[in-house]
């Protein structure tokens, strides 16, 4: 099968706008979260790191390095759009560019595009109700396409000219990896060239956020005052998730396509699996996660021993946290690779996570350096090599990175340093 | 509240949903197809006014409107006598 790897990325993240700003805040381990002033006191938890202030509109006449004609379309298309896809234009606009699509394009027809995520424009709906119940026909009828996740594939595709397969791929919280593996497999199986992933940003409307809260997901008990300390992955204090906004993107490329337009890999996608334990629950599974990761591995043709590091799903969840940690002992029984959780910095980008940290991944292996681990105190395993709470350099030449989703589903990838 | 008041309103919410269109284009005779508006745009302009205006026509009695005119007429009409 024909060689696959990242050729483009792009990032709006609450910790930083642009590669640029995204890496510098993994390096210094500058976080964002805070209070959700935009939700209701009422809510029990009202942490989280979110992007309220981004506006498209505003953000694309400082983007000199983006092609005029693209900011154009991308402001007709989508300065009204919903705060996801605003995002996702933004990320989509950088890794477009990053990629070298404008000065040596690929033919329309031969572009997919991969949004992973479900439900994520939650935010919108909920403002929809008290138009409605004040008068029905105050509905916009804009409403009947932003309501659909699809409104992230029409736009992106109209502003970027893409038309070869596109389509939304979900699976909770490891939506972002479930996307990464579909257009994976698009481009394995021919169908495309190249296709952009994008990680959508998952707009929770205050509904969603009590739901989690609730469900006893959420973190913020014992630290409900302190939202620097919430999020505290793999930590003995971890007590559940902090909600984190962002969206990212990925350029997957054949390595034919890439040779032809004279682009180098940032980075080859070595292997990419998804599998299920079989259940509708909340709870992880050690045996499915440990699967998971090894499939990936044998796919990858990669020996543990190689990994020099792991991205964790990582959630600062304490069933979610200990589950991974034995399954990382499974394979990684002595002497583990250097771990850190992004979710640290970054919050819980839910559906987009996984690109996130498919993001995150890349850039620390290609600038050699390892991002801290946030509030990492009291480890629950205390001899793994977590990264300490600094950054510290390393040279990464294999990577896994691993999402989880609520419904028993995980998964994992391998990227490898491109030669 | 005046024809006029309408018009300005109805104005603000073509001005905010076509970016870029110059105020000056915006006029009585013109329709809204002839600004460039899709038809989600050609609704949006509408329930976005009627929903300032606190008053509720169905959709359908705009579909055979002429002009913007006749647009800020039927919701000034509305507004001023409270059914359409």
């Amino acid at each position: 099968m024909e060689k696959v790897g990242i050729t483009g990325m792009g990032v709006i993240s609450a910790v930083g706008l642009g590669l640029e700003a995204f890496s510098q805040a993994l390096h210094s381990g500058r976080h964002a979260f805070g209070t959700l002033e935009n939700y209701p006191d009422t809510l029990s938890v009202r942490l989280g790191a979110v992007l309220d202030s981004f506006s498209l509109k505003s953000w694309l006449p400082q983007q000199e390095t983006i092609c005029e004609d693209l900011r154009k379309k991308a402001k007709k298309a989508a300065s009204r759009s919903p705060l996801s896809v605003q995002a996702a234009t933004g990320a989509a606009l950088e890794a477009w560019t990053h990629a070298g699509l404008i000065d040596s394009p690929i033919d329309p027809q031969r572009l997919g595009i991969v949004v992973a995520g479900n439900n994520l424009t939650k935010h919108v709906h909920y403002s929809m109700a008290p138009k409605f119940q004040n008068d029905p026909s105050y509905v916009p009828g804009r409403y009947a396409l932003q309501f659909l996740d699809t409104d992230h594939v029409g736009t992106l595709s109209e502003i970027l000219e893409i038309r070869g397969e596109g389509f939304t791929a979900g699976g909770a919280s490891a939506s972002g990896n479930v996307g990464i593996i579909k257009a994976l497999q698009m481009l394995q199986l021919g169908l495309a060239d190249g296709c952009l992933v994008v990680g959508g940003l998952t707009h929770l409307s205050p509904v969603e956020v009590q739901g989690f809260s609730n469900a006893g997901a959420m973190g913020g008990k014992q630290f409900v005052d302190q939202p620097d300390q919430a999020c505290r992955p793999f930590d003995k204090d971890h007590e559940g998730f902090i909600y984190g906004q962002a969206s990212a993107c990925l350029f997957l490329e054949t390595q034919s396509s890439a040779r032809r337009r004279g682009r180098a890999f940032l980075g080859e996608l070595a292997a990419g699996v998804m599998l299920l334990d079989g259940h509708r629950l909340t709870e992880p599974n050690v045996e499915g996660e440990t699967r998971v990761m090894k499939t990936a591995l044998l796919r990858a043709g990669i020996q543990p021993e190689q990994v020099d590091y792991l991205n964790t799903h990582g959630s600062s969840s304490p069933l979610g946290d200990a589950t991974e940690m034995q399954a990382i002992r499974n394979i990684w029984p002595q002497k583990t690779p250097w771990i850190n959780a992004t979710k640290g910095i970054t919050g819980h980008c839910l559906c987009a996570a996984g690109v996130v940290e498919a993001v995150a991944t890349l850039l620390q292996m290609q600038q050699g350096f390892l991002h801290p681990n946030l509030n990492l105190v009291h480890p629950i395993d205390t001899t793994a090599r977590f990264v300490p709470e600094k950054a510290i350099n390393g040279e990464i030449n294999v990577a896994v990175s691993n999402s989880f989703g609520f419904g028993g589903i995980n998964t994992s990838i391998v990227l490898k340093r491109a030669n | 509240m005046s024809s006029d008041e309408i018009f300005g309103l109805v104005k603000e919410k073509i001005l905010e949903i076509l970016d870029e269109l110059p105020e000056s284009a915006v006029t009585r005779e013109k329709s809204l197809r002839d600004l460039g508006a899709n038809s989600i745009d050609r609704v949006d302009v509408i329930t976005e006014s009627m929903e300032d205006l606190e008053i509720s026509i169905p959709i359908k009695s705009f579909a055979d409107l002429k002009n913007i005119g006749e647009l800020v007429d039927l919701l000034h009409r509305t507004k001023v006598g409270g059914t359409a």
